[in-house]
């Protein structure tokens, strides 16, 4: 039985929650009762028809229009027994830009699916349009066909993760280069297994590759996977950054909350190679971690008053602090360790971890709007300060320098 | 401790900032800036009257009964209008360290002159290493018979001139303890010390055989408590500082046109700006935070204590100091206000501790948990 958001009080919603449980997931093995392994795409089909995967959306798509203090109360349940597949009003990406943007067709056509385990991934930044995502020059044309038609995609993406998995690319492409950039930009939920598509993968500079370049050449996306208006996507894809740094800014604190210890992994650093009695190391340690500690207290004062008045400029300090965070903690790594910073590999496992998270941290400060862009969007929505000029404001696209 | 709702501590802190604005706007600060005690007697007789004086004093004397959450708030209004007065040597730390007292019939006498603004108390906590600790006393108390007398200089003393009594730190054969002392009799010398920061009055004071009081009851524990008081206080007054010199640095950007645009459109300064606004918030976190635990009595009160000891410091001192920098030359003037908040930072960098020692405090407190 769905109950309504007002009427159930907190205790009864636990109650409720922790009893459906029982019923259905085994917290020890991860899987449904009564299976033997975990069918991922079947238990989600459970979880979302249950309305705790979605529990702040409408009713009318798979939600229970509940707050978000409520869907807090259930995420702390499902987190608490380690069911997979909680808060996806929070963490699918996919999933909450078609919910909050898409035509009530695209949503009939895509929610359940994309709930349900079919990934998606972003398909914004280009070689020559990283900070400047508007001047996306990916390329949609419009042929005629049944269901309003469809598009013909060619150009290339970059800083794409989860590629070969997703079924669903977030692209932007342009589908008017005669008025100024952002007016002629489209955000179409494409369809990735097609041909047309080449997936390359990007050898970063911490030794992994968790990103992709994308080659996309004649392939296609139905006119119908238009997400908000046709030319229209620039609005579309400010909401769905702001999902998307806010997911980023909350990864502070959820970090924090899987370690252990209430020492800092620096002090134990500092323990392990001599320096802990360094008075300067010292201050450089409670420097980095008061950093640390500020944020996660800015955090929760960005919560609460989420809680209390619905929203929070707080939260969009979150990433911007994490740049300094990250930064700072690996050069204090590198202090304490000295010299020995120039070793790493297997026998250096301090050295390694410390030249893996310094660079690292670059994925926080340059990934998801450099902090650079960040600062400009602070100052901008927060602090009410005007724009920068931009010389291409204005100008049709197709005169726009670029390079 | 008393039970304060939401409500009163809002209307509290509403009309402590309406009387601030009435009374210590700009001309009448920087009047009260160039007077000879460096505080508003009418002002802090319509702070008693308000009951702020009284803010942390239980009610069975006379006081508000409010706890360090109360302070924190109250504090970063007169943070924000750069209240002079001595207000955290008397109502924060003389009141802290009197209410630990077992001596009732001093604590009735005392604290009640504490509510109602007729004393003001001057603390001799530190010598002139300024270190706010143990190791910074260099004040000898000693016994013959029943009279207690004190030997030695104390420096860093708020508000000594006009103090009528001094709380006096000292080492005994018994510890540490907390003297009662007539500042008016020849064996007290206050030498005044000329300051940087012209809302501020410090005085070194020489005992040379000083007659004293001991206070009962006041131990090591108990001064540890009211120097946290005393820096959770000074952490919301930098919070309430930052803040409001941001505010205006802000508007300034916004308002300020050169090369035909608003000064605030450019990114070499707005960049700033977001980072400003970054030190700011975390100051506020901080100093609320730490008001918290101790007010709930957390065992990580200490800890975070010297967190916000050094955050909101150090952020007092980046923000004003950007502030100035922001502005430009209008900013280098004296008529404008940039300036007497980057000096009430620089201040705020050295009362009750530096930075490094609370940082060294802090990853102490870390390394014990």
């Amino acid at each position: 039985m769905v109950s309504n958001a007002a009427a159930i009080s907190d205790s009864e919603l636990t109650a409720e929650v922790e009893a459906w449980l029982d019923e259905h997931w085994d917290d020890k093995n991860r899987r449904e009762k009564g299976t033997d392994h975990l069918d991922l795409k079947s238990w989600l089909g459970k979880l979302v028809d249950a309305g705790y995967s979605v529990p702040t959306w409408s009713q009318d798509w798979f939600g229970r229009g509940y707050s978000g203090k409520q869907a807090r109360l259930i995420d702390d349940i499902l987190k608490s027994r380690n069911v997979v597949g909680r808060s996806q009003d929070r963490y699918n990406l996919g999933a909450v830009t078609v919910y909050r943007l898409g035509s009530e067709q695209l949503k009939s056509e895509l929610l359940r699916d994309m709930l349900t385990g079919s990934q998606s991934c972003l398909l914004y930044s280009e070689p020559n349009a990283g900070s400047d995502l508007a001047g996306v020059r990916t390329k949609a044309e419009w042929t005629a066909g049944p269901d309003g038609g469809e598009y013909v995609i060619n150009g290339q993406k970059v800083w794409t993760s989860n590629a070969k998995e997703a079924t669903y690319g977030m692209l932007l492409a342009r589908t008017d280069w005669d008025v100024p950039k952002h007016g002629g930009i489209s955000f179409f939920i494409f369809p990735m297994k097609q041909d047309g598509v080449d997936i390359r993968p990007i050898n970063q500079i911490t030794g992994e590759s968790e990103f992709n370049e994308i080659f996309i050449e004649n392939a296609r996306a139905p006119a119908r996977n238009i997400v908000g208006e046709l030319n229209g996507g620039w609005k579309v894809l400010q909401t769905a950054l702001a999902y998307e740094r806010l997911i980023m800014g909350e990864g502070a604190t959820e970090r924090r909350g899987k370690q252990k210890s209430s020492v800092p992994p620096l002090v134990e650093l500092a323990k392990k190679h001599g320096k802990i009695d360094d008075p300067v190391i010292r201050q450089k340690i409670a420097q980095a971690t008061a950093y640390r500690q500020l944020n996660s207290l800015n955090m929760k004062r960005a919560k609460d008053e989420i809680v209390k008045n619905g929203s929070s400029s707080l939260m969009s300090l979150g990433k911007l602090a994490m740049s300094r965070i990250q930064h700072y903690e690996a050069q204090v790594a590198a202090e304490i360790l000295g010299p020995a910073s120039l070793f790493d590999g297997e026998e250096f496992k301090d050295s390694a971890d410390m030249n893996f998270d310094s660079a690292k941290a670059y994925m926080n400060s340059i990934g998801g709007g450099s902090d650079q862009i960040q600062r400009n969007i602070i100052s901008e929505r927060i602090l009410g300060l005007p724009r920068e000029i931009e010389v291409d404001r204005n100008m049709p696209f197709r005169d726009v320098k670029s390079g | 401790m008393n039970e304060i709702s939401t409500e009163d501590r809002i209307a509290m802190r509403q009309s402590f900032a309406r009387l601030l604005e009435d009374q210590a706007g700009d001309q009448a600060l920087r009047e009260t800036m160039a007077s000879p005690h460096g505080f508003d007697e009418n002002l802090w007789k319509a702070m008693a009257e308000m009951g702020l004086l009284g803010l942390i004093i239980d009610s069975e004397y006379g006081g508000v009964g409010g706890d360090a959450q109360l302070l924190e708030d109250l504090m970063e209004e007169a943070g924000a209008h750069l209240l002079c007065s001595p207000f955290i040597s008397t109502a924060v730390l003389a009141a802290s360290l009197i209410s630990a007292s077992s001596d009732e019939s001093l604590k009735a006498e005392l604290l009640s002159s504490i509510c109602d603004g007729t004393k003001i108390f001057a603390i001799a906590a530190t010598d002139e290493s300024g270190l706010w600790t143990d190791q910074g006393i260099s004040i000898r108390g000693s016994k013959n018979g029943d009279i207690w007398t004190l030997e030695g200089t104390a420096s860093f003393v708020l508000h000594a001139e006009k103090a009528d009594q001094l709380l006096v730190f000292a080492h005994t054969d018994e510890g540490t303890r907390v003297f009662l002392v007539d500042s008016k009799t020849e064996a007290v010398e206050v030498q005044k010390l000329q300051t940087n920061d012209p809302a501020l009055r410090l005085s070194k004071v020489i005992f040379s055989a000083a007659n004293a009081q001991p206070i009962a009851g006041v131990d090591v524990t108990a001064i540890g408590t009211a120097i946290d008081l005393a820096k959770v206080a000074q952490a919301g007054e930098q919070a309430g500082g930052a803040k409001k010199i941001f505010d205006i640095t802000v508007e300034y950007l916004r308002t300020r046109y050169q090369f035909g645009r608003q000064i605030g459109s450019f990114q070499a300064l707005k960049h700033i700006a977001a980072d400003m606004l970054i030190e700011v918030e975390s100051a506020a976190s901080a100093a609320r935070h730490a008001a918290k635990m101790m007010a709930t009595g957390s065992p990580e009160a200490k800890t975070f204590v010297s967190l916000a000891a050094f955050a909101c410091a150090d952020a007092y001192r980046d923000v004003s100091a950007q502030a100035i920098q922001l502005h430009g030359g209008i900013a280098y003037t004296w008529e404008h206000p940039a300036h007497l908040y980057w000096r009430r930072a620089r201040t705020g960098l050295w009362l009750f501790g530096s930075s490094d020692q609370h940082r060294e405090e802090y990853l102490t407190c870390l390394e014990a948990a």
